[in-house]
């Protein structure tokens, strides 16, 4: 099945999320023709609100968000799983979730914006580890800036502040005032121990800002702002379409056409819900559909030009899968009340694990207090301890205002037997198959998170914890990574510094899955700011032009 | 381990997405169709003053009212509370049956020894209840998981109604549904006193839902 | 709007014809999505202290402080020579206090734009009028307006060159400053306000109301204010509230019905109008249909913060004007004015005969669910309930309480819902709310169609607001969704 008509556009992007209606939207302002395919649906956010409160596993974050068949996505953290089949040492590590409809899974993160430390893109130069980037932190200053404006991020003043990753300007917003729960870690933090937490910065108004209004903390940021106070991917999709951006919704992009010399990509082709084929031309491409799709399309677009996948002569494609996989812990404050739950989800850290010399030896990682409404797990634990009539009314009161929850985000090493491939068995309605990974947790890693471990029994005793509840294993933190490495070398990288493909000059990567190594800070931001450093190539190459 | 509900029926596959919409749209659910038969009244709710009323089947009606009334009191007792929302209730004892229907008899049995045992509190019941059928606790599990999370057979039948969040709504709201005003959060919330109260039930495995 | 097409067919016949009697403020509304930027801070919204009397200096006028003298560097050379002598502080204090009690930088500046340089464009059904730079720049504003000039101007709608004005400019309001205060005004704009040398596209409207001359017929038979005389700071407080509601804040453009001939008839002063799609309520002291319940304070608070609890908030046109000039008087001309319009003699409403605030209660009923989480495309339409729940009551609450500092208001004791007229619910559905004083932000995202939090159809809308004024307000207002999209279209 073929459809005559052929769409065409100066630069077609495959993924609407954050990395590809950022680029829409800045390519369109500078009158640039685009075509966005994106796989899933058009969405809307009333209907997810009422899906989330008619939910009954509310932690789920996946649950409000049940896919089209045409374009799956993860059901759940679960293995096995539906979709993404992870084999492996750590298998379940490797669980992660991610939404294929129109905004991407920005509609379901907790909004937390860090840059990453200048140290970050040299991991192997200054501690013998991983990779260095294709690009230092300078490189990515301006970008970082624009992505913080574009989606309106909250932060501290870096002269009372210093997050470590130095700001030619400051945050948009003030930083966002931390709950009363906060306020007591951090004081106990500064006081019982050598650390310190910081204010996050935060993709999240702290005033009217793009039109949207100010948080008012209900708590819902995973997996749902009820108000739009927190950036998703969406604005940027409107406001790519108010400047002339075109956006394809229930495209599912299954093909990358090249020339002969297979040099230049010269269209892609995608399947309709009723697979009916389409076909798009254009001048450059850029593949912004999640570090998982991006790097299955790849593979899947092998033909007898490429056998092992588009962009893939280094054989990397796939390869050097990442996460910051962690560790969590919830117990039962022994000391006053906290009320976790106030305000929004994610709003403080212990920043003092990102950097340091041990960095040759172990990962890093940084520590999240999370301020989750801890009613309806309470209620739970009070039901299974035996509790019934008023003293179970006392008992989720108690265990309500004193539940802690401490996770993790440690750093991973790309390696490439941590691996995408694609499913022998098992494939989707259009035939596509299924991602499968395989993952070992990196020892690097491994010794990272015993660190932390060692940290959160320390924490726990500090706050005379009781009722430790750990995830068992490790923890998936859904900041998958790596899958289509940058590098200097093309015979063991996939992208360049400006995330272009070493094997095709008009085909771009946007998404996490450029990363060399992964940081400890919640990827999103790194994301937008390549984007929009690629938008600034585009446009720059496209006007020369 | 939860049904997962992104199993579409496999000739949902294949159409486009209007054809699902109407699909849907046409589409009367197996929980709609269970709520008609059993003939109650689902009055408010989201519906609010515009509630339909389902006109009750007569006898179905009769022999339903009588379990809802057994339940009603049974609950009263479980949760220590004089009044307990009808509409709620109903919903609820609906939900729980569903999923079990020994559940109908089991809470019959509850009734009877909360009558016999002349039980003046929930930890009397429950401690009465346990003793003569430790299969007993289970029930109570679920009718209190009914009450304060609002969820039976697996569904959520109320949220922000779930008695969980009444007892803390003078520190935290539901989520999303936080009506604080922005930077309410900065404040000091209300400190909370150890409880000194027992289980009066055997404590069991306490399992977190995978996500 | 239809009705006010029609008298313009009737003007045409009868040769007169007038392009509208739009309030500056009307267009305001326009402006509601301010730049990132321009927002306040976050502690303006968290912490909103109790406004302490404004000052003139603190309204949103750009350079001069009224402390300022003559060697304001800003000053064109022109005016500089001529003015400097006259221009003590106390004249540019007075000038800055009248400009923003009669609000001109609410029409004279665009959205984004340099203060006082025009170039917002005014919609009418006969076309844009564009709103002129009054900087004192000498090409482009009126920096070669005498003052006799200016108040021709100003008073009589008669432009330098003789031709009239469009009466969009509420010149007839301004008929009622003293000449005192049009001297001050002249002064402080001549020196307070910098030049700027740009100048918006003219207004291009369709004919005959691109005739100006034509206006002449219609400043002919309208009713002006009289000029008030003496010193205006003087005046006991009825007349200066008088004064201030009348010659400055020119409430009655709004606020007063208008005739045949788009006049306001005095004969109904300020028992309420539409305009621009939203309606200016009866605000006469009738108890049943104005705001004859309202305490004082209760006004003055109003008109201060844009909000009075448990009675009224504002929005669109008003909340521009409390935000660019009310919250700006000082509290003795704020307790002057609400005292003036308090006593203004009471008229009844053909819709209203219960006061608007006194609707509604909270509805505590139980969230009973049936549904599982849908496929992540239905988009299939909710009923009203629902459509409150999903988009509304996050902020405003599920029973209609709103915040508990009411940063998002209760819905019931709310003017907006519990009137008769469903007009300035679709409107603050459709474009949301953002007012700035000094005692916070009140804000409320859009949901038209160019909302970044959600975009509700006609269709959705009609059933939202027949939900929330059935259930928290007067009643079943029987909104369609071919109204909302009139009035999606049309304003």
């Amino acid at each position: 099945m073929s459809s005559d008509q052929t769409l065409s556009a100066d630069v077609v992007i495959v993924g609407s999320g954050v990395a590809g209606s950022s680029i829409a939207n800045e390519l369109a302002r500078a009158g640039i023709s685009v075509i966005v395919l994106e796989a899933g649906p058009r969405v809307d956010r009333q209907h997810f609100v009422e899906n989330f409160r008619n939910l009954e596993n509310k932690p789920s974050y996946q649950g409000p968000f049940p896919a089209v068949p045409w374009a799956r996505h993860p059901p759940n953290q679960q293995t096995p799983n539906e979709y993404l089949h992870t084999s492996g040492p750590n298998a379940e590590a490797y669980q992660q979730v991610y939404l294929r409809m129109m905004g991407g899974t920005t509609w379901h993160w907790a909004g937390c914006a860090w840059r990453y430390l200048p140290s970050d893109f040299e991991l192997k130069t200054r501690y013998g580890q991983g990779r260095d980037w294709a690009l230092k932190y300078e490189d990515l200053e301006p970008f970082y800036y624009q992505a913080e404006v574009m989606m309106g991020v909250c932060g501290p003043d870096p002269a009372k502040e210093d997050l470590g990753s130095p700001r030619k300007q400051p945050y948009p917003m003030d930083a966002l005032p931390i709950s009363y729960a906060a306020q007591q870690f951090r004081s106990l933090i500064q006081e019982k121990t050598p650390w310190r937490v910081v204010h996050e910065p935060q993709a999240r108004n702290t005033r009217p800002y793009d039109s949207r209004p100010t948080c008012e903390g209900h708590n819902n940021c995973m997996p749902i702002c009820p108000i739009g106070a927190m950036y998703n991917g969406s604005y940027s999709v409107y406001h790519a379409e108010a400047a002339g951006a075109k956006f394809i919704p229930n495209a599912v992009v299954y093909k990358i056409e090249r020339d002969s010399a297979n040099k230049r990509v010269t269209a892609v082709q995608y399947y309709d819900p009723d697979k009916n084929s389409h076909r798009v031309t254009g001048k450059y491409f850029v593949i912004a559909a999640h570090c998982i799709e991006t790097a299955k399309l790849l593979l899947v677009s092998a033909d007898d030009k490429s056998p092992n996948g588009v962009a893939n002569s280094s054989g990397h494609v796939g390869r050097n899968m990442m996460d910051h996989t962690g560790v969590q812990v919830t117990f039962i404050s022994g000391d006053k009340a906290l009320w976790p739950g106030r305000g929004p989800l994610e709003t403080n850290v212990i920043d003092n694990f990102r950097d340091g010399d041990w960095r040759s030896e172990r990962g890093a990682y940084l520590v999240h207090m999370v301020d989750d409404n801890q009613v309806d797990l309470a209620t739970q634990l009070a039901i299974s301890k035996g509790y019934v009539g008023r003293d179970l009314e006392e008992q989720i009161r108690y265990l309500a205002a004193h539940t802690v929850r401490l996770f993790s985000h440690n750093e991973a090493l790309p390696d490439p037997e941590n691996r995408l491939t694609l499913s022998k068995t098992n494939k989707d309605i259009l035939g596509i198959p299924h991602p499968d990974v395989y993952y070992k947790l990196p020892e690097y890693t491994v010794k990272s998170c015993e660190h932390t471990r060692g940290v959160f029994r320390q924490l726990i005793g500090l706050m005379h914890g009781t009722d430790e509840q750990w995830t068992p294993g490790y923890f998936p933190q859904d900041h998958p990574s790596g899958s289509t490495i940058m590098g200097t070398d093309p015979t063991d990288s996939v992208v360049d510094g400006f995330c272009r493909t070493h094997d095709h000059d008009n085909l771009f990567i946007a998404s996490s899955s450029v990363f060399s190594t992964v940081g400890t800070g919640n990827i999103t931001l790194t994301v937008a700011a390549l984007a929009l450093r690629v938008a600034d190539t585009l446009k720059k190459e496209l006007i020369h032009a | 381990m939860r049904q997962d509900r992104n199993r579409q029926p496999v000739a949902d596959w294949c159409v486009s997405p209007n054809a699902m919409r109407l699909n849907r749209l046409v589409r009367m659910s197996r929980r709609d169709a269970l709520l008609g038969g059993l003939g109650f009244a689902v009055a408010g709710g989201l519906s609010g003053a515009h509630a339909q009323t389902v006109q009750p089947n007569a006898s179905a009606g009769a022999d339903q009212s009588g379990e809802v009334a057994s339940f009603m009191a049974v609950s009263q007792r479980l949760t220590d509370r004089d009044t307990l929302d009808a509409n709620i209730g109903t919903a609820l004892y609906m939900g729980i049956v569903h999923a079990n229907p020994d559940r109908k008899d089991k809470i019959q049995t509850l009734r009877a020894l909360m009558d016999s045992s002349k039980a003046a509190t929930a930890a009397d019941l429950a401690h009465a209840a346990e003793k003569a059928d430790p299969a007993l606790k289970d029930v109570i599990h679920e009718i209190l998981t009914g009450w304060y999370r609002g969820v039976a057979d697996n569904k959520v039948v109320v949220y922000r109604s779930a008695l969980m969040f009444d007892i803390t709504k003078d520190a935290v709201y539901p989520k999303t549904y936080a009506t604080g005003g922005p930077f309410y959060w900065t404040t000091k919330p209300p400190e909370v006193e150890r409880p000194t109260g027992h289980p009066a039930l055997s404590a069991s495995p306490f399992v977190i839902e995978p996500t | 709007m239809l009705d006010f097409r029609k008298t313009l067919s009737a003007l045409l016949v009868s040769s007169a014809l007038s392009v509208g009697a739009l309030s500056c403020e009307a267009i305001a509304a326009h402006a509601q999505n301010a730049a990132p930027a321009a927002t306040p801070t976050p502690e303006a919204t968290s912490t909103p202290a109790p406004t302490s009397a404004p000052v003139a200096t603190q309204a949103a006028q750009p350079v001069a402080s009224p402390s300022a003298t003559g060697t304001n560097p800003a000053v064109t050379p022109a005016a500089n020579g001529m003015a400097s002598a006259q221009s003590d502080a106390a004249v540019m204090e007075r000038g800055a206090y009248i400009a923003t009690a009669a609000d001109c930088v609410a029409c004279h500046t665009k959205l984004g734009g340099q203060p006082f340089a025009g170039g917002l464009k005014i919609a009418t059904p006969m076309g844009d009028v564009v709103s002129t730079n009054i900087t004192p720049d000498a090409d482009h504003g009126i920096g070669k307006y005498t003052e006799q000039e200016f108040e021709q101007a100003v008073r009589h709608g008669v432009r330098r060159d003789g031709a009239y004005l469009y009466p969009v400019m509420p010149y007839v309001s301004y008929a009622g400053m003293t000449d005192q205060d049009v001297h001050a005004l002249y002064v402080w704009f001549m020196h307070g306000v910098k030049p700027i040398a740009t100048a918006p596209k003219p207004t291009e409207l369709t004919f005959p109301a691109n005739v100006r001359s034509a206006m002449a017929a219609w400043n002919f038979v309208t009713t002006k204010e009289q000029p008030e005389s003496g010193d205006s700071a003087t005046y006991d407080p009825l007349r200066r509230g008088k004064y201030l509601a009348n010659a400055l804040e020119h409430c009655g453009t709004c606020h007063t019905p208008r005739n045949f001939m788009l006049s306001e008839k005095q004969d109904r002063y300020l028992a309420g109008g539409p305009l621009s799609g939203w309606y200016a309520p009866n605000i006469t002291s009738s108890k049943t249909a104005g705001i004859g319940n309202w305490s004082e304070d209760d006004l003055v608070a109003y008109l201060q913060t844009g909000h009075a609890k448990a009675r009224a908030q504002a929005a669109g046109p008003m909340g521009e004007a409390v935000e660019h000039s009310t919250s700006r008087l000082t509290d003795k001309d704020l307790h002057a004015l609400a005292a003036y319009i308090l006593q203004v003699p009471a008229m009844e409403d053909d819709l209203e005969h219960k006061p608007r605030e006194s609707f509604g209660h909270a509805v505590d009923l139980p969230d009973l669910r049936d549904k599982v989480p849908t496929r992540i495309d239905d988009l299939s339409e909710m009923d009203g309930a629902h459509l409150y729940d999903a988009n509304c009551a996050a902020c405003h609450s599920r029973n209609g309480a709103g915040t508990r500092d009411q940063y998002a208001p209760s819905l019931f004791n709310n003017t907006t819902v519990g009137s008769a007229r469903p007009d300035n619910l679709i409107m603050t559905i459709l474009h949301g709310v953002n007012r700035q004083t000094a005692a916070g932000h009140a804000g409320m995202p859009a949901f038209d169609g160019h909302s970044d939090v959600q975009r509700l159809s006609d269709s959705e809308i009609a059933k939202l607001v027949t939900y929330i004024m059935t259930t928290f307000g007067s009643g079943d207002p029987h909104v369609t969704a071919d109204q909302v999209s009139h009035f999606r279209k049309n304003f």
